[in-house]
């Protein structure tokens, strides 16, 4: 896909360049203006190459990014997958693999002997275990266990020990540790250790080596936590897990180097699931091609990174080409006059825009180059920058600044886009420009109003806008299709009502009413839930749209008012009589030269909206976290689990004078990993956790009295109490977490695969370890997701099977150290393999990832303040030559220096402003907007937070830069002597 | 076309000397480039006088109007306007001594195309300190004296050559300043407004008693002053 995208960009580079050569063949001429007019002034070149580089940059290090994102993930899922291309097991819907007999290990070694594919397999026990260093005196439980015979596994590679040594092992009786493992027991070689198996008597062992994180593959078998993972020989693990004379997991390495196993994966399965067939007791075992499915979902999630900050890019891109746009508008204007005298001694107007299309050229490829080149300087800097500010869970601190990655694809795609998207912008800003009258052109006569005849085209042009508008609406306002086609949709509607409307009424009616109501779809949500009701799909990309709607609606409304908002401003200063002056020529400048003052604000509107919505999306995100923690910890401070049932645990922990203090609610939940089979479901039966309280624990104890658990919906709309009272004794009946809603929590995320259900619907439940079926009615849908699984009542546990007591809520009182509580209880009930979580550090380390990305990003799209900046800089100095009579005729009539250096800060400072104003405004009520959705309420992001320190900087840097932009030709400006600009030639 | 009586004549005693140059040197870059455009200019302009300056093209005449007018600098020699020697003057007071008693009329009208024509006219007011609303009122009867009474909110670009540089005169006008530069102000138009301007000059100088000193090509206009000096090679030679 990768390389047919790239194949299509470079046929259409060399279509180009093939059309341009035909073309400078055909019109020498045109050609020979196009090219002198790059050469005639090397400096505004290089202002020009680098104002039009910009959105190439944007374009270059968004793919830097992702290539980079890719190499980690592909680089680090080799690394944790190693050499287990295919996996032969049975995962019950706990997570946990199922034994089988070691003879299916022999016997499909045996069946497929010979295999030129295979390279070797190894029979494994995968589980988990608890540990306790008797050296460091630090106990660690739920440490994934891997048995494999060191004489079994040479294929999966080798054990590398830190220094860089080859480990051989396990050898028999001792164990390898990774590096995590050690960490987390504080422990080293030659440490003395107690293994505790699962119900097994426990097992005294030696510390043979510490190894390399992740190397020949990290098992982690679920739960909450990735503690690290401790290898044993097979006989040591078949003893700890009572598992004599079997094995859990078999894995299989196919020949050659990475991408030869790769391609071997389809068949080495297909040869491995007939084997598997032929035996009678692999009845049950499937064939996983791990390495490819990893690669797979590795290399999904850097394109979904990619995509986010290309979307996001796109509005710095959309400015570039603005600013390229407003760069040969002002070069045409430039030219005007010898454009003119050009058409009058016989040059036709194709010719000239040929003329541009050449000079557009060269600039298109140099700026597209340099481009290209600071783009992979700028995704550097943002995966420096993300190595140095945050930590990637389960990756070492290096990791995404060592995998840095420049794909040659990656630059040839940054390259061509930027080149076309540079010279079709030159293209049509130089049609536009060589229409002019001649007559009107030499004499730089003001071009006059248009005409009742282009009114007519316009009303014509509204009319097709109107259709298009209506057809994309009628066709996407239904449905689960992304929102952003139906609101676009919208868009064009409104702008082709007002387009046909400027024919019958003045513009500024026409326009205005039209801003307005772009602003009011864009940004009214309460209407646009109304047309379009609640089923549409929510995109990264309805951001790009809705903001494209606000800016341009804030446009319109500033434009077709700005003289009415300029005297106004100037009626206000007018009261200092110094400033009036000052402030009639500033603000009179950008509001009647409005296109190019429009060009400016648009950029600066863009990059701003989506700079402040990135920055409020984060604050909300923090300031809804205590409200999620509410929703999420019902009120508990830890999550427990243990791998050995604790029947008794209120009762242990109450006769406990150590612990007893700390916890105010210890609350026992059976659990059994079962099936639910939801109807309507494409891939019933989805394996889930399944939880019971027990009814008549003691009011401490007690889930259905202690929990404070929300609910996003419930049955008949009962309340929280009423839905635990029904669940306490009620037979059939159960509550879910939030994954199982189809409008999921943040926590939830929105995992499609996920079967989803309403309150009141029905599920069926099935025991696998029994049999045992029976259906329940959803009482209600909890907010909360940090537990996922299914809650039922006493009764229906009771009918399913056995519910052994391994999870538990606990609660600390409030005053209490909830880090020494959680000490304590670890120590005290370590023989059962407890482990204990912090539900607030959980929620914290949650939003992280989130917070980190939120930082790059805003980042990132902060270089588009740079397309501003660039934009403003181009604009003042070609103010300054315009105006020189101007400012010349200023200082005859009285203005000092200072004066004319007041009145250009001014007027950018009115600019910027009000471009930051707009997009300031508007990127708050984007965010507050989806804070007020049903959907935010029922994710508990409902708490809305402008980033005032935030605002405040992006609000400093924005202003500052561009004054400083506007500065030198301000000061030339000011320092112009009055003499030398009233003279009549420049 | 009628103009109204002032609200208060430009100040001073008439035929005092208003413009006394004496020695005035302009010379331009050094070397080979080096060009003399003033020499040894000695001149005086009695307060109220029309004086027309002559001369070919590249005679000095814009030169000559620039300094004497303090846009720009003289390289050697002395400038007094009302009694005041402009070398002394910093470029704030510069600014302010032309935003009070300085006018001037441009070939190409130099209006600023964003502002209509009564904000065109009100400006040099403004700039003098004057409150918007009297600025207002006075740029409106200024430009009614000069008829244009149903163009106030015109811009520059509505508006004919003609008009234009009435608009100019206005603006040059409306503070009573002592004195009025004018160059070529009958450059860009045609024969009838040329005509027309000209006798506004001519009225207005007369009504107001300002000294008016225009430097121009076109005989007729010369013909209207009450003096007339030529130009060549940078010197007065009449």
């Amino acid at each position: 896909m990768a390389l047919g995208v790239v194949g299509l960009l470079v046929l259409l580079l060399l279509i180009v360049v093939v059309v341009a050569i035909v073309l400078a063949l055909r019109h020498r001429l045109a050609f020979k203006i196009g090219i002198r007019n790059v050469a005639r002034a090397r400096g505004r070149t290089v202002l020009l190459v680098l104002g039009l580089l910009v959105a190439t940059m944007i374009v270059s290090g968004s793919l830097v990014v992702g290539d980079t994102v890719n190499q980690v993930s592909v680089h680090y899922t080799v690394l944790a997958v190693g050499y287990n291309d295919e996996v032969i097991g049975n995962q019950s819907p706990s997570g946990a693999y199922v034994p089988f007999p070691y003879s299916v290990y022999t016997d499909v070694a045996s069946g497929t002997a010979g295999n030129p594919d295979i390279a070797g397999m190894a029979p494994e026990i995968v589980g988990s275990i608890s540990v306790f260093d008797r050296t460091s005196g630090v106990p660690q439980a739920n440490l994934n266990l891997v048995g494999v015979n060191a004489n079994q596994s040479t294929q999966l590679g080798d054990f590398v020990a830190n220094n860089g040594s080859v480990v051989v092992g396990p050898a028999p009786g001792e164990v390898i540790l990774d590096d995590l493992a050690a960490s987390e027991m504080n422990a080293s070689t030659g440490d003395e250790l107690v293994l505790y198996g699962a119900g097994a008597t426990p097992m005294a062992s030696v510390v043979q080596a510490v190894v390399q994180d992740n190397i020949r593959g990290a098992f982690p078998t679920g739960g909450l936590g990735n503690f690290g993972s401790v290898f044993v020989d097979l006989a040591t693990a078949q003893q700890l897990t009572n598992l004599s004379g079997a094995i859990n997991f078999l894995s299989v390495t196919n020949v050659g180097d990475q991408a030869n196993r790769l391609a071997l994966a389809p068949a080495v399965s297909a040869t491995l699931n007939a084997t598997l067939m032929k035996i009678p007791a692999a009845a049950g075992l499937t064939v996983d091609q791990l390495l490819v499915n990893s690669l797979a979902s590795a290399s999904s999630s850097a394109s979904s990174l990619t995509a986010l900050f290309l979307v996001l890019g796109l509005f710095a891109i959309v400015a570039g080409a603005l600013l390229i746009v407003g760069i040969f508008v002002l070069l045409a204007e430039e030219r005007k006059g010898e454009m003119g005298v050009l058409r009058a001694i016989g040059l036709k107007g194709r010719e000239l825009v040929y003329s541009f299309f050449f000079e557009g050229i060269v600039y298109a490829a140099g700026s597209a180059l340099a481009g290209t080149a600071l783009g992979v300087g700028v995704g550097y800097g943002l995966v420096y920058a993300f190595t140095a500010l945050y930590h990637v869970s389960g990756l070492p601190g290096n990791a995404i600044l060592d995998s840095f990655t420049v794909t040659n694809a990656s630059l040839v795609e940054a390259y061509v886009i930027g080149f076309l998207l540079t010279l079709v912008t030159v293209v049509i800003a130089s049609r536009r420009a060589s229409r002019l009258n001649i007559v009107r052109a030499i004499r730089d006569i003001p071009e006059p109003p248009p005409t009742l005849r282009a009114y007519t085209f316009l009303a014509y042009l509204g009319g097709a806008v109107l259709v298009l508008g209506a057809l994309l609406y009628a066709t996407t306002y239904a449905g689960t299709i992304d929102d952003s086609y139906p609101i676009l949709a919208g868009a064009l509607i409104i702008l082709g009502v007002a387009l046909i409307a400027s024919r019958f009424v003045r513009n500024r009616l026409a326009f205005s009413a039209a801003g307005v109501a772009l602003l009011v779809w864009g940004g009214y949500l309460p209407l646009r839930l109304a047309l379009l009701g609640t089923s549409h799909g929510i995109s990264t990309f309805d951001v790009f749209v809705i903001g494209l709607v606000l800016v341009g609606g804030a446009l319109l409304l500033f434009s077709f008012n700005a003289s009415s908002i300029a005297t106004a401003l100037t009626r206000l200063a007018g009261g200092r009589s110094q400033q009036a002056p000052v402030a009639l020529i500033a603000l009179s400048y950008p509001a009647r030269k409005t296109s190019r003052t429009v060009i400016s604000l648009a950029i600066f509107a863009l990059v701003i909206f989506v700079l402040v919505a990135i920055a409020a999306v984060g604050s909300t995100v923090t300031a809804s976290l205590n409200n999620t923690l509410q929703e999420e910890s019902g009120g508990y401070t830890f999550v427990a689990y243990s791998s050995t049932p604790i029947p008794n645990l209120p009762t242990l922990v109450a006769s406990n004078a150590t612990l007893a203090p700390y916890f105010d609610a210890v609350v026992p939940l059976g659990y059994a990993g079962m099936y639910v089979d939801v109807p309507g479901y494409a891939y019933n039966p989805y394996s889930d956790s399944v939880y019971v309280a027990p009814a008549n624990a003691s009011a401490e104890a007690s889930f259905y009295d202690t929990n404070q658990y929300t609910f996003q919906s419930t049955l008949g709309g009962m309340s929280a109490a009423a839905v635990m009272a029904e669940l306490r004794t009620t037979p059939n009946v159960a509550v879910v977490d939030n994954t199982y809603s189809s409008v999921p929590t943040n926590l939830a995320g929105t995992t499609t695969s996920h079967p989803k259900v309403n309150a009141g619907g029905s599920l069926t439940i099935i025991n696998p370890a029994n049999g045992n079926r029976t259906s329940v009615t959803v009482l209600g849908i909890m907010t909360q997701a940090l537990v996922t699984g299914v809650f039922v009542s006493p009764p229906t546990a009771a009918a399913l099977g056995s519910f052994p007591a391994e999870q538990f809520f606990l609660k600390v009182p409030s005053g209490a150290s909830a880090s020494r509580a959680a000490q304590l209880a670890k120590t005290a009930f370590f023989p059962y393999g407890f482990v204990i979580l912090d539900i607030a550090d959980l929620l914290a380390s949650s939003i992280a990832p989130t917070e980190g990305i939120i930082g790059l990003l805003q980042v990132f799209v902060a270089l588009g303040l740079v397309v501003g900046i660039a934009a403003l800089g181009i604009v003042a100095l070609r103010a300054v030559v315009e105006r020189r009579r101007e400012i010349g005729m200023l200082r005859a009539n009285g203005f000092t220096q200072r004066m004319v250096l007041r009145a250009f800060f001014l007027e950018y400072t009115f600019v910027t402003l009000v471009g930051i104003g707009i997009g300031t405004a508007l990127g708050l009520l984007v965010v507050w907007d989806r804070t007020q959705s049903p959907a935010a309420a029922a994710s508990g992001t409902s708490v809305f937070a402008a980033p005032w320190l935030t605002l405040g900087l992006i609000l400093l840097l924005a202003y500052g830069l561009a004054m400083l932009a506007v500065a030198q030709p301000s000061l030339r400006a000011a320092r112009m002597p009055p003499a030398e600009a009233v003279r009549p030639t420049e | 076309m009628s103009a109204a009586a002032p609200t208060a004549p430009a100040t001073g005693t008439p035929g005092e000397p208003v413009v006394v140059g004496r020695d005035v040197w302009k010379i331009y870059g050094r070397g080979d480039t080096e060009v003399t455009a003033l020499r040894a200019i000695n001149i005086t302009i009695p307060r109220g006088e029309m004086l027309a300056v002559m001369g070919p093209s590249g005679s000095g005449k814009t030169t000559f109007l620039n300094c004497f007018s303090g846009l720009d600098d003289v390289s050697r020699g002395q400038i007094q306007l009302e009694g005041v020697d402009i070398q002394s003057m910093d470029d704030r007071t510069k600014s302010e001594y032309r935003a009070r008693r300085v006018g001037f009329v441009f070939q190409s009208y130099n209006l600023l195309p964003v502002l209509s024509a009564v904000e065109n006219v009100e400006m040099p007011l403004l700039i003098a300190g004057v409150p918007g609303r009297e600025a207002r009122e006075r740029a409106r009867s200024m430009l009614r004296d000069l008829g244009l009474g149903d163009r106030f909110d015109h811009k520059p670009s509505e508006l004919s050559g003609g008009q234009q540089q009435r608009v100019s005169l206005a603006r040059a006008l409306v503070g009573r300043p002592a004195i009025v530069w004018a160059d070529e102000p009958t450059g860009n138009l045609d024969e009838e407004d040329s005509r027309q301007v000209t006798a506004l000059l001519r009225q207005l100088n007369q009504t107001y008693r300002q000294t008016i000193v225009i430097v121009t090509h076109d005989p007729s206009v010369a013909s209207a002053c009450d003096r007339t000096v030529r130009m060549r090679d940078g010197q007065l030679v009449e």
